[in-house]
């Protein structure tokens, strides 16, 4: 398996991952509390910033990023699958507006 | 972890427990996933009662969020350190990680306390409700979580050290506690912040 001879990150590394994590946080709520002022762009921005914040840890934390591609396969399928329950179901609730 | 790539099944290249691990994790995102398509069906929704946005204390949350970041920065150095032979690290991030999950948890304890102080609660309707479902399921996973953390700690602290295979059951704890981690991720911008 090829993706085993990636070299995982460093303590050192970790640290920074965290960091990033931290002010992509920081970030978020900032984002929350100036929601006036970024207007219609402040959801798309905070999906974005949790999708980011996701792979990160899931790639590096999790280490997904250099493991076997059968688990990769694995993991992906699960999110594709709740990703199209959730398509569908809110697809549904757009067009019945049952509640 | 090193040791998890020493016996890999010749078919899926990968450890057979590992692959269990992560089956069960990909189960785990459509148990979530279910739970928060049916929070988002409520949400935005006008129900009798007090709303969630009258209640919210996003600077707290925001801390607990952060707080649960920075846990799995400790589990991660947790594993590193076995991958090293350090066991005292080990332990230290081990139980650093424990706490910051216990951590956590309080807070978690407490907003759901001060949202019932102040009439949300789980029968005010049918958002509360997946509110309380969604959260506390996760709440759940994070309890599970420090207790597993504290037992191999306990573990390890008796026997001076944790065994290959004991190596191999922190790895799996570390994919789980990093799980809970990101369906928070997901939790705090979809529950809290959209």
């Amino acid at each position: 398996m090829s993706e085993a001879h990636l070299e995982h990150p460093t303590p050192k590394m970790y640290v920074q991952i965290a960091i990033l994590l931290g002010i992509l946080t920081a970030i978020e709520v900032a984002l929350y509390y100036t929601e006036e002022i970024v207007g219609v762009f402040t959801d798309p921005l905070l999906v974005i910033l949790a999708v980011g914040k996701f792979v990160i840890v899931v790639g590096w934390f999790m280490h997904l990023k250099f493991e076997n591609k059968t688990v990769n396969r694995f993991f992906i399928g699960g999110m594709i699958l709740a990703l199209i329950l959730f398509a569908i179901v809110m697809f549904e609730r757009a067009s019945a507006n049952y509640i | 972890m090193s040791n998890s790539h020493a016996y890999p099944h010749e078919e899926t290249g990968v450890e057979t427990r590992k692959l269990g691990m992560w089956v069960f994790l990909s189960t785990e995102i459509l148990f979530f996933g279910t739970l928060i398509t049916t929070f988002m069906i409520f949400k935005g929704k006008n129900f009798p009662g007090i709303k969630l946005t009258d209640v919210y204390d996003i600077p707290f949350t925001s801390i607990s969020s952060f707080i649960l970041l920075m846990s799995s920065l400790t589990m991660v150095l947790a594993h590193n350190a076995l991958e090293n032979s350090d066991q005292e690290k080990t332990r230290v991030w081990l139980l650093a990680t424990a706490m910051l999950g216990a951590v956590f948890l309080a807070g978690q304890i407490y907003e759901f306390t001060e949202f019932y102080h102040k009439g949300f609660e789980l029968d005010t309707n049918i958002f509360s409700s997946s509110f309380y479902v969604l959260t506390g399921f996760h709440g759940l996973h994070v309890f599970i979580g420090v207790v597993l953390l504290l037992g191999l700690w306990a573990i390890g602290q008796r026997q001076n050290g944790l065994s290959l295979n004991q190596g191999m059951n922190l790895e799996f704890i570390a994919l789980y506690w990093h799980f809970v981690d990101i369906v928070w991720i997901v939790l705090f911008t979809v529950v809290y912040l959209i």
